[in-house]
C-alpha cells in the first residue's frame, strides 16, 4: 500500500467536491460534503502513514525559473494531518444536514473543500514559498468564508480578521527573510541542517518573528482579537473547523520553527511561552466567561486552550535548553496531545452550538433554556463536549492537562531558580483555568439547556437533522475514546515527539499513561470502571435499604408563591456576577443603572440596568495604535492629491534621484 | 539542649515566623492588630537572637537578646498603643493598593528576593536563609510604608524596616559591639517618641491623620 | 483484602460528621444530637418518597450517582490504612481532585435544573468558590509533592520524614483552609442554614429529597473524611505502614482515629470560634491563604526541605 495512493484519492475528492459545488443542479451540490469527507478518510490514512515514520517528500514542482513547490511530510505533519481530517470528516458529515436550507450553498461547499486543502497542504509544505503561499490561501478563503452571508456585522468581522492576519502573515515573511539571508536555503530541511550556525541574536529575533506571526493565527493575548470576532460570524461547521482546526496550523508553525528548524534555545523562550501561556489561558477564560453569545464564549475559550498548549510546549522547550531530553518529550506529549483534544472538542462545541443555532435561531444564551427536552441528542454531546473540555474524567481533556500538570511539576528538577518558581506557578495557573473554564460551561449548559424557556425562542423548538447528529455523535465519541485509550494517541504522538527531542517520549500501556520519573500513573478506564460497579451497587444497596420507593412529581421548591415564571430563573449575566466582582480589577466594568419612579422614593416604574465589558487591551492597546494609524494614513493622504502636475512632478524628481544615484 | 535545637530546626521555623509576622502586616486592617504583629516580630527577633546565642556560645548575644526584647518588645508597642487610644481611630482608611493585592505584591517581592540572591553570597548555611529573609523583610516594611495612608502604620512600616536591618546585619556578622547596638536601639526609641508625638499633633491640626493632607504643605 | 480500605471512608464518614456537630454543640454550650444521628438521617431518608419537579432532565436523577460513585472512585485512590495497595495506579491527588470536581460540576448543573433562583444562586456561588480554591490546594499540594518527588499519594504517605519543615506547615496550613472551603464550612459556608441569602452548598441540594438527598449527604460527608484523610496522608503521615501486617494495620487504625478525632475537632473549634464571612470577603481569605500556599513553596525553594 503506498502512502501516495491514499494522498491523490484525498486531493482528488476535495478538488472534485469543491467543483461539484459551483454546478447549478441542486440534488448534487449535497455530494460535495461527502466527497469531502470521504477525502478526509483518505486523508486519515495518509496521516497514520507518515506519523508510523515514513517520511515522503514529494519531488518538487517548479513554478517559475526560481521557485519551486515541495511538499514533505514527516512524523509532525502526520500528526497534524490526522488533526484536520477527523475534525474535517466530523464537519463534512454535520454540513450535509446544516446547509440544506442555506444561501450561497455553492459557495460553501466550493470553499469549504478549498479550505481544508490548503490547511492540508500547509503541515505539508517543505519549503518557504510553498508554506507562504497555502498560508496566504488558507487566510483568503476563510475571509471569504467568514463574510459568507454578507451582512454587516461579517464585514466587519472579515475586516478585522483580514487586517490582524496579514499582520501576522507579515512577521512570519519577515522570520523567512532573515532565515534565508542567513543560511541560503528555502527548503526546510536545508534550514534545519544549517540552522546551529546562525548567531544567537539572529536565532532569538526569528523565535521572536515567528512567534508574533504564529501567534496571531493560534491567538494567544493580545494578539487575539479577531477570534471572538471571526468565529461568530461565520456559519457554524465553518467556525468549528477554523477554531477546531485552523488556530492548530499556527501552533503547527510554531512546533515547526521553534523546534525543529531553530532547534535547541536558551532557556527564556521556553520561559516566555510559559508565561504567555498562562496569562493567555486565564485572561481567555476569564472573556469567556462574561460572554452571553454562545459562539463568543467558545471562542474565547480556544484562546484559553491555546495557552495550555504552550504551556507544555514551553516547559519542553525549557527542558530542552538544559539538555533533560526525557523530561521534554514528556512536555511536548502533553502539548500535542492537547492540541489534538482541543480540536475534538472544540469541534464537538461548536457543531452543537450551531445545531442549537439552527433549531432556536438565536444566538442569545439569555433566550434559551430548557432545549434538552426537546433536543435532547444535541444537549448529550454538547455535554459530552463541556466535560470534556473541563477536563474532568474519563474524557479526554483530563489526560492532557493531567500530563501538563505533570511536565509543570516536573519542571522543578531544572537547574535554575527561574524556573523553579515559575512551573508550579504555571501548574497554579492551569489550575485557576480549569475551575473557570468548569464555571463557565457550568453556564454555558445549564443555562441554555436546563431549566425552563426564557423566551420564545426557546419554545417549539425540534432536534436537529441526522445528518448534523452524525457528524457530533463520531466527535464525541472520539472524545471519549481518546480518554479511556491514552495509550493508542500517545502511540501516534511518539514519532512526532521522536523527530524533535530525540528521546522515544513515553510508551505506556493501552489504558494506563504512567511516568516513571514521578511514579505517578492515571488510567481513566480504571476510573469509569471503578464508577461503573459503585454505580450498580449502589443502586443494589439503595433497593434493599429503601424498597422500591415512590415517586412523585410535582413543582420546583417556590417558598409559597403560586407560579413561578421563567424570568425568576437565574439568567447568564447573573450566574457570573460573583465571579466579575472578584476580578472586577481586571474587567474594569462599566454599568449604569437607571431607576424611574411613580411615586417617589415608593413605587417602583421601570429599572434599566446596562453593563458593559471592554476588554482592557482592545481599550489601551488597539484602540491608540489604531488611532496612530489612522493620523499617519491622514497625513499621507496629502500625497495624494489628485492633481495630475503634482504626480508628474513625482515622476520627474524619481527620475532625476535615480540618475544621481545610478551614475 | 544545642543537639536538641538543631534537631527540630528552630531557627528555621522562627525566621519563616518572622517573615510571615512581615507578610501579614499587609493583611490587616485595625491599627491595634498592626501593633501586635509588630510586637511579636520584635519577641521572635529576640528570640532567634538568643537560641543563636546558645548555639554560638557568646555571650554579648544574650545582652542584645534582652535589649531586643525590652526595647521593641515591651517598650515601643506600649508607647504606639497609647498613640493609638490617643488618637481614637481604630481603622486604617482604605490603603492605595487593598489587601488582598498587597499580599500578593509582597509574595513577589519574596520570590525576588529569593530569585535573586541565590548566587553569590558568601556565607552558607542559616545564615544565608536569614539574610534572604531580611532582606524580604526590609522591602515589605518599605512597601507598607509606600502603600499605607495613615502616619501610625507608615512609623510600624519603618520599624519593621529597622527590624529586617537588624537582622541583616546580625546574620552577617553575628551582632556588632554591644555600644553601637545600644546607641541604635536608643535612636529607635527616640525617633518612635518623637513620631508618634508627631502623629497627634497632626491630628489635632488636621482633624484626621490621613496623611494625603499634607499635601496641602507644598511651597 | 487491602483493597477495601476505602469502605473505612464509606462507613465512618456520617460518625465523623457526628463528631463535628456533636464538639460544635458541647463548645456553644448545648447537648447536640447523638454522634450516631448522621446513620439515623441517611437511613430515613432513603426509606421517604421522593418528590421531584418536571421542570427537570435527567441530568437531575443522574446527579446523585454520579456525584456518589466519583466520591468513592477518589476514595479509593488515598491509602487509608496502609499504603501497599490502595489503587494508586488509577489516579494521584491531581487525579483525585479532579474527580471531586466532577462531583462539583454535576451538582451545579443539578443546581440549575429546577429552574429556581436558589439552585442558580448556590452554583454560581460553588463555583466561584471554587476558583478561588483549586489554585490554592493545587500550590500547597505541589510543594509536597515536589519534596518527595512524585503525585503519587502512596509515595508521599511513604516518605514520612519530611513532617517537620517550616514550608511544609505553611502548605498544612493553606490546605486546612482549603479544606474549610470545600466541605462548606464556617467562615467558608453555613452548611447548617437554610436560608436563601446564606445557602451556597445547601442551596444545589435544595431540591433534592428521600433516596436522591441521601446519596447526595452521604457523599458530602463523604468528601469531607475523604479529604482529612489526604491532609493526613500528606503532612502527617505517621505510622501510615508500608505492608499488610495485622500489627500495624492495627496500630495504623487506631492512630488514623486518633487523626481524624483531632480534624474534627479543629474544625469544631474554627467553626465555633469565627463568624461566617461575607461573601465578597472571600477572595480576601482565600487569597492570603495562597500566598501562604506561595510562600512555603518559596521556603522550601530557598531552604530546600
Amino acid at each position: 500500500m503506498y502512502p501516495e495512493k491514499f494522498l491523490s484519492i484525498g486531493v482528488l475528492c476535495f478538488l472534485l467536491g469543491s467543483v461539484v459545488s459551483l454546478l447549478p443542479l441542486q440534488r448534487i451540490r449535497t455530494y460535495s460534503f461527502i466527497l469531502s469527507a470521504t477525502g478526509a478518510l483518505n486523508f486519515i490514512v495518509f496521516g497514520l502513514f507518515l506519523s508510523f515514520g515514513l517520511p515522503l517528500t514529494l519531488p518538487p514542482f517548479p513554478i517559475s525559473s526560481v521557485f519551486e513547490l515541495l511538499f514533505s511530510g514527516d512524523g509532525i505533519s502526520g500528526f497534524f494531518v490526522i488533526i484536520i481530517s477527523l475534525v474535517a470528516f466530523s464537519v463534512s458529515l454535520f454540513s450535509i444536514g446544516y446547509t440544506r436550507e442555506m444561501k450561497h450553498r455553492g459557495l460553501m461547499g466550493f470553499f469549504f473543500n478549498g479550505f481544508i486543502l490548503s490547511m492540508y497542504a500547509v503541515v505539508t509544505s517543505g519549503n518557504i514559498i510553498t508554506f507562504l503561499i497555502s498560508w496566504e490561501t488558507m487566510s483568503l478563503v476563510s475571509y471569504f468564508l467568514v463574510t459568507l452571508d454578507r451582512s454587516e456585522e461579517s464585514a466587519k468581522a472579515g475586516l478585522v480578521y483580514a487586517v490582524m492576519t496579514h499582520i501576522g502573515t507579515a512577521f512570519i515573511i519577515a522570520a523567512f527573510l532573515v532565515l534565508y539571508r542567513y543560511t541560503g536555503h528555502m527548503d526546510f530541511a536545508g534550514i534545519k541542517a544549517s540552522s546551529m550556525q546562525l548567531p544567537p541574536g539572529i536565532r532569538s529575533a526569528v523565535f521572536l518573528l515567528f512567534l508574533a506571526g504564529f501567534g496571531t493565527k493560534a491567538g494567544i493575548i493580545p494578539l487575539h482579537t479577531w477570534l471572538p470576532r471571526a468565529h461568530p460570524a461565520a456559519p457554524s461547521n465553518i467556525s468549528s473547523l477554523m477554531s477546531g482546526v485552523m488556530i492548530k496550523t499556527g501552533i503547527y508553525g510554531m512546533v515547526r520553527m521553534h523546534m525543529d528548524l531553530l532547534g535547541q534555545g536558551p532557556e527564556w523562550w521556553g520561559i516566555v511561552l510559559i508565561v504567555i501561556g498562562a496569562i493567555s489561558s486565564i485572561l481567555g477564560v476569564l472573556y469567556a466567561l462574561m460572554e452571553h453569545d454562545i459562539k463568543r464564549l467558545l471562542a474565547y475559550h480556544s484562546v484559553e486552550n491555546i495557552g495550555i498548549i504552550l504551556l507544555g510546549m514551553g516547559a519542553s522547550m525549557m527542558f530542552m535548553s538544559h539538555g533533560l531530553y526525557s523530561l521534554a518529550a514528556i512536555a511536548l506529549t502533553a502539548g500535542l496531545y492537547h492540541t489534538l483534544n482541543h480540536a475534538v472538542f472544540k469541534g464537538l462545541l461548536f457543531l452543537g452550538a450551531g445545531s442549537v443555532m439552527h433549531g432556536t435561531h438565536t444566538k442569545n444564551m439569555e433566550d434559551m433554556g430548557g432545549l434538552i427536552k426537546p433536543m435532547p441528542y444535541t444537549g448529550f454531546f454538547f455535554l459530552v463536549g463541556s466535560v470534556s473540555i473541563c477536563a474532568l474524567p474519563p474524557f479526554n481533556g483530563f489526560v492532557s492537562e493531567w500530563l501538563t500538570f505533570q511536565s509543570l511539576l516536573l519542571g522543578f528538577e531544572s537547574p535554575s531558580v527561574i524556573s523553579k518558581i515559575i512551573s508550579p506557578l504555571g501548574g497554579a495557573a492551569l489550575a485557576l483555568t480549569g475551575a473557570l473554564a468548569a464555571s463557565c460551561f457550568v453556564k454555558a449548559f445549564g443555562i441554555s439547556f436546563l431549566g425552563m424557556p426564557r423566551s420564545h425562542h426557546a419554545e417549539n423548538v425540534k432536534e436537529s437533522s441526522p445528518s448534523m447528529l452524525v457528524g457530533m455523535a463520531f466527535l464525541a465519541l472520539l472524545c471519549l475514546l481518546f480518554g479511556l485509550f491514552p495509550g493508542m494517541v500517545i502511540g501516534v504522538i511518539s514519532p512526532a515527539v521522536f523527530s524533535l527531542t530525540g528521546v522515544p517520549g513515553m510508551s505506556p500501556g493501552t489504558t494506563v499513561v504512567s511516568i516513571s520519573e514521578t511514579a505517578s500513573s492515571l488510567s481513566p478506564a480504571g476510573i469509569l470502571i471503578a464508577i461503573g460497579v459503585m454505580a450498580v451497587a449502589t443502586v443494589a444497596f439503595l433497593f434493599s435499604v429503601g424498597g422500591r420507593g415512590k415517586t412523585r412529581y410535582g413543582d420546583s421548591w417556590d417558598c409559597g408563591m403560586p407560579s413561578l415564571t421563567p424570568r425568576m430563573q437565574y439568567t447568564a449575566t447573573a450566574f457570573t456576577k460573583p465571579i466579575r466582582m472578584i476580578f472586577k480589577r481586571i474587567y474594569l466594568p462599566k454599568r449604569e443603572l437607571n431607576v424611574s419612579y411613580l411615586l417617589k422614593p415608593f413605587f417602583v416604574k421601570s429599572i434599566t440596568y446596562s453593563g458593559e465589558i471592554t476588554p482592557f487591551f482592545e481599550r489601551y492597546l488597539y484602540e491608540p495604535a489604531t488611532r496612530v494609524i489612522h493620523g499617519i494614513a491622514g497625513k499621507v493622504r496629502l500625497l495624494q492629491s489628485g492633481s495630475l502636475h503634482l504626480y508628474l512632478g513625482y515622476i520627474l524628481v524619481t527620475l532625476i534621484v535615480l540618475l544621481i544615484f545610478g551614475s | 539542649m544545642k543537639n536538641w535545637i538543631q534537631a527540630f530546626s528552630v531557627i528555621d521555623f522562627i525566621s519563616v515566623g518572622i517573615l510571615l509576622t512581615a507578610v501579614a502586616m499587609n493583611a490587616v486592617k485595625r491599627l491595634e492588630s498592626c501593633v501586635k504583629i509588630y510586637t511579636l516580630n520584635s519577641w521572635l527577633l529576640s528570640s532567634l537572637i538568643a537560641i543563636v546565642a546558645l548555639m554560638v556560645g557568646e555571650p554579648h548575644l544574650y545582652t542584645a537578646s534582652a535589649a531586643t526584647l525590652l526595647g521593641k518588645g515591651i517598650l515601643i508597642p506600649m508607647f504606639l498603643k497609647r498613640v493609638v487610644r490617643q488618637m481614637r481611630v481604630t481603622h486604617d482608611v482604605e490603603p492605595y493598593i487593598n489587601n488582598a493585592l498587597s499580599l500578593a505584591v509582597s509574595g513577589i517581592l519574596v520570590a525576588v528576593v529569593y530569585a535573586s540572591l541565590r548566587q553569590g553570597i558568601f556565607v552558607s548555611g542559616f545564615s544565608k536563609n536569614v539574610l534572604q529573609i531580611s532582606i524580604a523583610v526590609i522591602l515589605i516594611g518599605l512597601f507598607v510604608m509606600i502603600t499605607r495612608r495613615k502616619a501610625i502604620t507608615q512609623v510600624i512600616g519603618l520599624l519593621f524596616m529597622e527590624n529586617g536591618l537588624f537582622l541583616a546585619g546580625f546574620s552577617l556578622t553575628y551582632g556588632m559591639p554591644i555600644i553601637i547596638e545600644l546607641g541604635v536601639l536608643f535612636d529607635m526609641l527616640m525617633g518612635v517618641i518623637i513620631l508618634g508625638i508627631f502623629a497627634v499633633q497632626i491630628k489635632r491640626a488636621f482633624a484626621s491623620s490621613n496623611l494625603d493632607n499634607l499635601t496641602i504643605l507644598k511651597g | 483484602m487491602e483493597y477495601l480500605q476505602f469502605l473505612i471512608i464509606l462507613f465512618f464518614s456520617p460518625l465523623i460528621q457526628g463528631m463535628i456537630k456533636t464538639t460544635k454543640a458541647r463548645m456553644q454550650g448545648r447537648v447536640g444530637p447523638g454522634v450516631f444521628q448522621p446513620y439515623y438521617d441517611l437511613i430515613r431518608l432513603m426509606k421517604k418518597e421522593m418528590v421531584i419537579s418536571h421542570v427537570t432532565s435527567w441530568i437531575f436523577k443522574a446527579t446523585p450517582y454520579i456525584v456518589f460513585t466519583s466520591t468513592l472512585a477518589a476514595a479509593m485512590i488515598t491509602p487509608v490504612l496502609t499504603t501497599k495497595a490502595s489503587f494508586g495506579i488509577m489516579g494521584d491527588v491531581i487525579a483525585l481532585i479532579y474527580i471531586l470536581a466532577t462531583g462539583r460540576f454535576f451538582m451545579a448543573l443539578a443546581g440549575l435544573d429546577a429552574g429556581t433562583s436558589f439552585g442558580g444562586e448556590g452554583s454560581s456561588r460553588e463555583m466561584a468558590v471554587a476558583i478561588l480554591v483549586e489554585p490554592m490546594m493545587m500550590l500547597s499540594i505541589f510543594t509536597a509533592a515536589i519534596s518527595v518527588g512524585s503525585t503519587n499519594i502512596a509515595r508521599i504517605a511513604e516518605a514520612q520524614g519530611m513532617v517537620y519543615s517550616p514550608s511544609h506547615l505553611l502548605a498544612l496550613s493553606a490546605f486546612v483552609v482549603a479544606i474549610i472551603a470545600e466541605t462548606g464550612r464556617i467562615p467558608v459556608d453555613n452548611p447548617d442554614t437554610h436560608l436563601e441569602l446564606t445557602m451556597i452548598h445547601e442551596g444545589m441540594l435544595l431540591e433534592y429529597s428521600g433516596r436522591y438527598l441521601a446519596l447526595m449527604e452521604w457523599a458530602h460527608y463523604m468528601k469531607q473524611m475523604l479529604l482529612f484523610t489526604l491532609g493526613v496522608d500528606i503532612f502527617f503521615p505517621v505510622g501510615i505502614p508500608g505492608d499488610t501486617a495485622f500489627a500495624g494495620l492495627g496500630v495504623s487504625f487506631a492512630l488514623y482515629f486518633l487523626k481524624m478525632c483531632c480534624m474534627a475537632v479543629l474544625m469544631a473549634a474554627i467553626e465555633s470560634t469565627r463568624a461566617k464571612l461575607r461573601f465578597f470577603q472571600l477572595p480576601s481569605l482565600l487569597g492570603g491563604a495562597f500566598v501562604l500556599a506561595f510562600l512555603s513553596l518559596l521556603t522550601y525553594i530557598m531552604m530546600g526541605r
